[in-house]
C-alpha cells in the first residue's frame, strides 16, 4: 500500500516535471528556428541572380522629359535589360542622362555621371551624381525642380518598391542643386509636373 | 545545451533506493534528471532577462519644482530637485535653456505663475538629455545664477535690458513714425542682432515695436552663387538684389513698416542663415526674390512659391531620429544632441504657417498678374531650402525667366524692377491689411 501511493506520488510529480521540460525544450527550439531562419534568407538570393545569366529578357520602362511646349514632365517608354532591381533602377537614371529619343527635352545637365545607385530595404533609392549635375545656367526654380522630379518621378513610377528618392552629389549630401530645392530630406513622387 | 547537461552531476542515489523495485529505481532517476534539466533551464532562461524592472523601480525618478516671483525689475526662478543633478545653462534667444543629462527619467513641478519676462517654462526630452527651457518675450535679457548642491538649487536673475527703453518706447510710438532721425538713434540700441548670430543683415526704417511690422526682403543667391544665367549674361543674383533694394525704397517710403535684408550686396548668404535674419528679427513676413530659370528658353512669365511639406515625412525622420539615438544614451556627453534637437525643431518652422504662406502667396501673385505684363504662372508648392526655417509666413517670388532672351531684357530693364517691387508691395499691403482689419 505504502509503496503504491508512493508510487502514485511519484508518477504525479514526473508528469508535471515532464510537462514543464517539454514546454521549456519547445520554447528553447522555438526561439532557435527564428534565428537560423534568418541566417538561411542570404542563399536563396544568389539562386535567383545566378537563373538570371542564361537569357537576356527586356523591360520596358516609362522616363520622364521636360516637354518644350508646356514645361510639364512628359512620358517616354523605353526597353532596358531585365535585372536586380539596383541594376534597372541605375539603366533608369542613365537612360534620364541619356537624354529623349522623341521631340522631348533632356534636363539633366551634360556631362553628368551615375555614380552610384543603390537601393535600400525599407525603399529608399540613393541616386548618387557627379558635380556636373550642379553646374547649369538654368538653375532656376523651374530647371531645377524638373532635374530632381524626372528621376524622383522616374524611379517611383517605374520601380514600386522605391518609394522615396534621396539625392547626392560626387557622394556625399548637398542642400541644394543650384540654391533651391532642398536636397536635404528623401524625396517623395511628385506626379502633378507631369503632364496627363 | 550541451555543454549545460554534462556539467550536471548526478550524485548517488540514496540507500533508501535500493529497496524498491526497479521500475522505481529508474523512475525516480529520471525525476531526478529531468528535475535538475528543468532547474538549469529555468536558471539559464532567468538570466536572458536582466533584472530591469527591479532596477528601474530602485531609482525614482528625480523631481524638480520651478517657482516664479515677479520683482518690480526682475524676475527670479528657483529651480529645486530631489537629488543632486548636473547641468548645463544656455542661452539660445529669447531662451534659457537647462540641459540635464544622464537621466532615467525627470519630472516637472510648476506653481501657475504670471511674470512679465518669462513667458513659458516647459520641459523637453532630447534622447540624451532633459531640457528645460525658459521663455522670455525677447532675446534682450541678462541673467544671474547661483547654485547649491545636496539638495539641488538653481536660482535664476533674469532681467530684462531694455525694460526702460520698452516702457518709454510705445507712447514714443507716433512720434517715431515721423520723424527719421529718432529712429535713426533708437533702432540701433533696440534691434541689434543676438550676439551669437552674427550677420551681415541691414536693418533700417523703425524701431522694433509691437504694432510695426517687420518685413524680411531675402535677395536671392549672391556671391559665387550666381543663380541662373541669362544668354547676354544677365545673372540672376544681380536682377534679385535690384528689386529687393527697389522693394526696400518703397516700402520704406511710407514709414509703415521695418525692413531688414538678408544681404545688400553681393555677398554669398547660406540658406539657413537667411531663415535665422527672418526668425532672430522675429519678422512677421519673409519674401524671398528670385528670377526664374529653365532649360526652355521659351518658358516664361511670373509664379509664386510658398513650402511644400510632407508632413509624414517630417514625422517618420524625426521618429528615426530619436530611434536610431536611444541606444547609445547614458555615455555620450556633449553639445552635439542640443544641437540636432534644435535643428529638427528649426526643420519644422516653417509648417505652422503654411495656410498664411499660401495667402500671402495669392495676395503677391495677383498684383503681379496685375502690374506686369508677364504670363501668370499662379502659386505653387515646392519645397524650398530657404523657406523652411522660416518661423513666419514666406515665399518665394519667382519674377520671370532669365533664361528667355525677351523676359532677360525685361528684368534688366529698371523700369521692370520697379514695377516687380511695386506689385510685391501692394500683395504685402493687401495681406497686412487683411489681418488688420477689426
Amino acid at each position: 500500500m505504502r509503496n503504491n501511493k508512493h508510487k502514485k506520488k511519484k508518477l504525479r510529480i514526473m508528469l508535471i516535471l515532464l510537462v514543464i521540460l517539454i514546454i521549456l525544450i519547445l520554447i528553447f527550439l522555438f526561439g532557435h528556428r527564428k534565428e537560423k531562419i534568418k541566417h538561411e534568407g542570404r542563399p536563396a538570393g544568389t539562386e535567383q541572380v545566378a537563373g538570371r545569366i542564361a537569357e537576356i529578357k527586356m523591360k520596358p520602362v516609362t522616363l520622364f522629359f521636360l516637354s518644350e511646349s508646356d514645361g510639364l514632365l512628359h512620358a517616354e517608354e523605353r526597353q532596358i535589360p531585365e535585372s536586380d532591381l539596383n541594376g534597372e533602377a541605375r539603366a533608369v537614371v542613365e537612360e534620364l542622362i541619356k537624354g529623349p529619343q522623341t521631340g522631348l527635352m533632356a534636363v539633366i545637365p551634360e556631362n553628368t555621371r551615375l555614380r552610384q545607385l543603390f537601393v535600400t530595404a525599407d525603399g529608399l533609392a540613393y541616386v548618387d551624381l557627379s558635380r556636373q549635375v550642379t553646374e547649369a545656367n538654368f538653375y532656376g526654380s523651374s530647371g531645377e525642380m524638373a532635374v530632381v522630379y524626372s528621376i524622383v518621378d522616374s524611379l517611383t513610377y517605374n520601380f514600386k518598391s522605391i518609394k522615396k528618392v534621396s539625392l547626392l552629389v560626387e557622394g556625399n549630401e548637398r542642400e541644394t542643386l543650384g540654391g533651391h530645392v532642398d536636397l536635404s530630406n528623401p524625396f517623395v513622387p511628385d506626379y502633378s509636373l507631369i503632364a496627363r | 545545451m550541451e555543454c549545460l547537461r554534462t556539467r550536471v552531476r548526478f550524485p548517488p542515489p540514496p540507500p533508501f533506493f535500493y529497496k524498491v523495485e526497479l521500475i522505481d529505481k529508474i523512475m525516480s532517476r529520471f525525476i531526478k534528471i529531468f528535475a535538475t534539466i528543468a532547474i538549469s533551464l529555468i536558471l539559464v532562461s532567468a538570466q536572458g532577462f536582466p533584472l530591469k524592472g527591479a532596477q528601474a523601480a530602485a531609482k525614482t525618478i528625480p523631481v524638480i519644482k520651478v517657482t516664479v516671483e515677479d520683482s518690480s525689475q526682475a524676475s527670479v526662478v528657483r529651480i529645486s530637485g530631489s537629488s543632486n543633478l548636473a547641468y548645463n545653462l544656455k542661452k539660445s534667444s529669447d531662451s534659457l535653456i537647462i540641459t540635464f543629462r544622464a537621466l532615467s527619467g525627470l519630472k516637472l513641478e510648476k506653481s501657475t505663475f504670471t511674470s512679465q519676462i518669462i513667458k513659458s517654462i516647459d520641459l523637453a526630452k532630447s534622447p540624451e538629455a532633459y531640457l528645460l527651457i525658459i521663455k522670455t518675450g525677447s532675446p534682450d535679457f541678462s541673467f544671474t545664477t547661483s547654485a547649491r548642491k545636496n539638495p539641488f538649487e538653481l536660482t535664476l536673475n533674469i532681467k530684462l535690458k531694455n525694460v526702460a527703453a520698452a516702457r518709454e518706447g510705445q507712447p514714443a510710438e507716433t512720434v517715431a513714425k515721423t520723424s527719421p532721425s529718432r529712429n535713426g538713434e533708437s533702432s540701433s540700441g533696440a534691434s541689434s542682432p543676438p550676439a551669437d548670430r552674427v550677420s551681415q543683415e541691414v536693418i533700417s526704417g523703425h524701431p522694433r515695436q509691437k504694432d510695426v511690422k517687420t518685413i524680411v526682403i531675402d535677395p536671392g543667391h549672391g556671391g559665387i552663387e550666381t543663380g541662373a544665367k541669362g544668354n547676354y549674361g544677365t545673372l540672376e543674383k544681380d536682377v534679385t538684389l535690384a528689386v529687393a533694394k527697389k522693394l526696400k525704397e518703397r516700402i520704406e517710403g511710407e514709414l509703415k513698416y521695418r525692413v531688414v535684408m538678408t544681404r545688400d550686396s553681393d555677398v554669398v548668404v547660406a540658406l539657413d542663415r537667411r531663415a535665422a535674419v527672418a526668425n532672430n528679427n522675429k519678422a512677421d513676413v519673409f519674401i524671398s526674390i528670385h528670377a526664374n530659370g529653365s532649360r526652355r528658353t521659351n518658358a516664361r512669365g511670373s509664379e509664386t512659391y510658398f513650402l511644400s511639406l510632407n508632413a509624414t515625412d517630417e514625422e517618420a525622420r524625426r521618429l528615426a531620429y530619436f530611434e536610431n539615438n536611444s541606444g547609445e544614451l547614458e555615455n555620450r556627453l556633449g553639445e552635439q544632441d542640443f544641437d540636432d534637437l534644435k535643428l529638427i525643431l528649426w526643420d519644422m518652422a516653417q509648417s505652422a504657417y503654411i495656410k498664411q504662406s499660401s495667402l500671402l502667396a495669392e495676395f503677391v501673385q495677383n498684383q503681379l498678374n496685375q502690374f506686369l505684363s508677364t504670363q501668370n504662372r499662379g502659386i505653387k508648392q515646392a519645397p524650398f531650402k530657404v523657406l523652411t526655417g522660416v518661423a513666419c509666413p514666406a515665399i518665394l517670388v519667382e519674377v520671370a525667366f532669365i533664361t528667355n532672351p525677351e523676359e532677360e531684357k525685361k528684368l534688366q530693364s529698371e523700369d521692370f524692377q520697379t514695377q516687380v517691387a511695386e506689385a510685391i508691395y501692394r500683395g504685402l499691403s493687401g495681406y497686412f491689411d487683411l489681418y488688420e482689419k477689426p
